[in-house]
């Protein structure tokens, strides 16, 4: 089967295409993608599933299968996102869409045969590289679409993968449900359902997206002559990029602002309860978490296009001024100190939707620094900063939760240190956004390169 | 001059009806949880006074 209809030329949208068609194709793929942030929901099935002899898997096992997918969404975003500028969003999208949808097929085979390893591979392995080519794929295609929003256009897509926890979980619980009343295998059904539902969905992104024609601007719209020094009207290949002093400082960014979100993310439910011992009620303790959900969504969507007037260093900066603060005073609101769970929710939603924000931000920081040419890779490369605080930072809970409670010292007594240790970590997010100034000349694409481009021609 | 054919918008509108419902969906789902973070605990069962 010819697959030329995917590539990049055959994408090219005709003249009159409206560009507010792009950003519901971005949506369809990060609101699907967005569903491994809910796939603890199948932690207790999963546990409560037994082999044919009878052996069943423990919480660690079953918790590498997260760990795998996020891992390989960095490694395949950093090695396939130069590919992706060649090949175009189209195409990214459909092995996005292929890879993440095999991924419940094959993990549904290993629910049915108990078998773990074949759920790491599909939905760890498979699926995740799934994850990291959609993560990446509409980016820099939302950025030329958008040059006079690029923080809105990012933010409008990469909110779909915070918001997709928010579709995932009902869903997959909604299905297990069904297939149980039903006396079907809940857990495989609701794998190969889930995939299948997915790959429509998200072809429905494949097929909507369009790249703009060259040299294709918003109608009346014209490039301001003056604008922040930190807004380059140059480009640089991805090759150079992440060779520059700029990568390494938003690497750093990126990392602090996602390992402080985690210190909260890794342990909202039992955290909260911990907090107000006899006040929160396990209920309400996931009310918290999807209350956290919400906002992390909804940062991503209203910092990335306040970055747009703020600009993205003022942005970082708001980011690390008041999360530093906000960090470290919350475990002051706990029982027995301020007593108020208002205000704990409060702040922690705050501080939940900062770090949706970074993410969502960071595209659009990459564009005004390295130009539009070579984004989607680089914000690839740079995604391993995600995949790095994914380790560290349940690191550091864990690791001072597991002293507490080995020491038999009181629990509650670690959230403090937990937290401040976090803050601290934005006052190192905060030195390197002070650090970043524009990108050196040495690294500028030459005009005579961009004729015959490593990647996107428009 | 060949006229250009623009985006319908009932075709714009029907995009963004697509990505929008599940989200609602979801939000919903959600919200409706989250706020049993304020709802008040049940009061404990008490024994009748005799």
């Amino acid at each position: 089967m010819s697959l030329g209809f995917l590539d990049r030329d055959r994408s090219i949208a005709p003249a009159g295409y409206s560009r507010w068609l792009v950003p519901p194709a971005a949506l369809a793929i990060h609101l699907s993608i967005g569903q491994v942030y809910s796939f603890s929901v199948f932690k207790n099935p999963l546990l409560a599933l037994h082999g044919a002899d009878g052996s069943a898997w423990n919480l660690k096992a079953v918790g590498y299968i997260f760990s795998i997918a996020i891992a390989f969404l960095g490694i395949s975003a950093a090695l396939f996102g130069a590919w992706l500028e060649k090949a175009g969003p189209r195409k990214a999208m459909f092995f996005a869409a292929l890879c993440f949808s095999i991924g419940f097929f094959v993990a549904s085979a290993g629910a049915t045969t108990h078998n773990l390893a074949l759920i790491y591979l599909g939905y760890g392995v498979i699926g995740g590289i799934g994850l990291g080519l959609g993560y990446i794929s509409p980016v820099s295609t939302l950025i030329k679409w958008f040059p006079d929003r690029p923080g809105l256009a990012t933010g409008l897509a990469i909110m779909g993968f915070g918001g997709g926890a928010m579709i995932g979980g009902p869903l997959a619980n909604q299905l297990m449900a069904h297939f149980k009343a039903a006396g079907q295998p809940s857990i495989p059904y609701t794998f190969i359902t889930m995939g299948a539902i997915y790959f429509v969905f998200m072809m429905f992104g494949v097929f909507t997206i369009r790249v703009p024609a060259k040299d294709w601007k918003p109608e009346g719209w014209t490039a301001p002559v003056r604008q922040s020094a930190l807004i380059s009207k140059h480009n640089v290949a991805v090759a150079q990029a992440w060779k520059t002093p700029q990568f390494m400082l938003l690497w750093i960014i990126l990392f602090t602002n996602v390992t402080a979100g985690i210190g909260i993310l890794e342990q909202a439910a039992p955290m909260i309860q911990d907090l107000f011992k006899g006040v929160i009620s396990p209920t309400a303790a996931v009310g918290f978490v999807g209350l956290l959900s919400i906002f992390n969504m909804a940062g991503r969507f209203i910092w990335a296009s306040c970055s747009d007037l703020l600009g993205r260093k003022v942005t970082y900066f708001v980011f690390f001024t008041l999360g530093a603060v906000l960090y470290f005073f919350l475990p002051l609101t706990r029982l027995d100190h301020l007593n108020s769970v208002t205000l704990f929710v409060l702040i922690s939603a705050v501080v939940i939707s900062m770090y949706g924000g970074g993410f969502a931000t960071i595209p659009a920081y990459l564009k005004d620094l390295f130009g539009g040419y070579n984004v989607s890779a680089i914000h690839g490369r740079l995604l391993t900063a995600w995949s790095t605080a994914g380790i560290v930072g349940p690191l550091i809970v864990n690791g001072i939760l597991d002293h507490y409670v080995a020491n038999k010292l009181p629990k509650q007594d670690a959230y403090p240190l937990i937290l401040h240790i976090m803050s601290g970590l934005l006052v190192v997010g905060f030195i390197a956004n002070l650090f970043v100034k524009p990108v050196s000349e040495k690294y500028w694409l030459k005009d005579s390169e961009t004729l015959t481009p490593v990647g996107a021609a428009h | 001059m060949t006229e250009v054919k623009k985006s319908s918008p009932a075709l714009i509108a029907a995009a963004w009806v697509i990505v929008v419902l599940p989200t609602l969906w979801g939000l919903n789902y959600t919200v409706q949880n989250a706020l049993k973070i304020f709802a008040k605990p049940a009061p404990a069962a008490t024994a009748p006074m005799k």
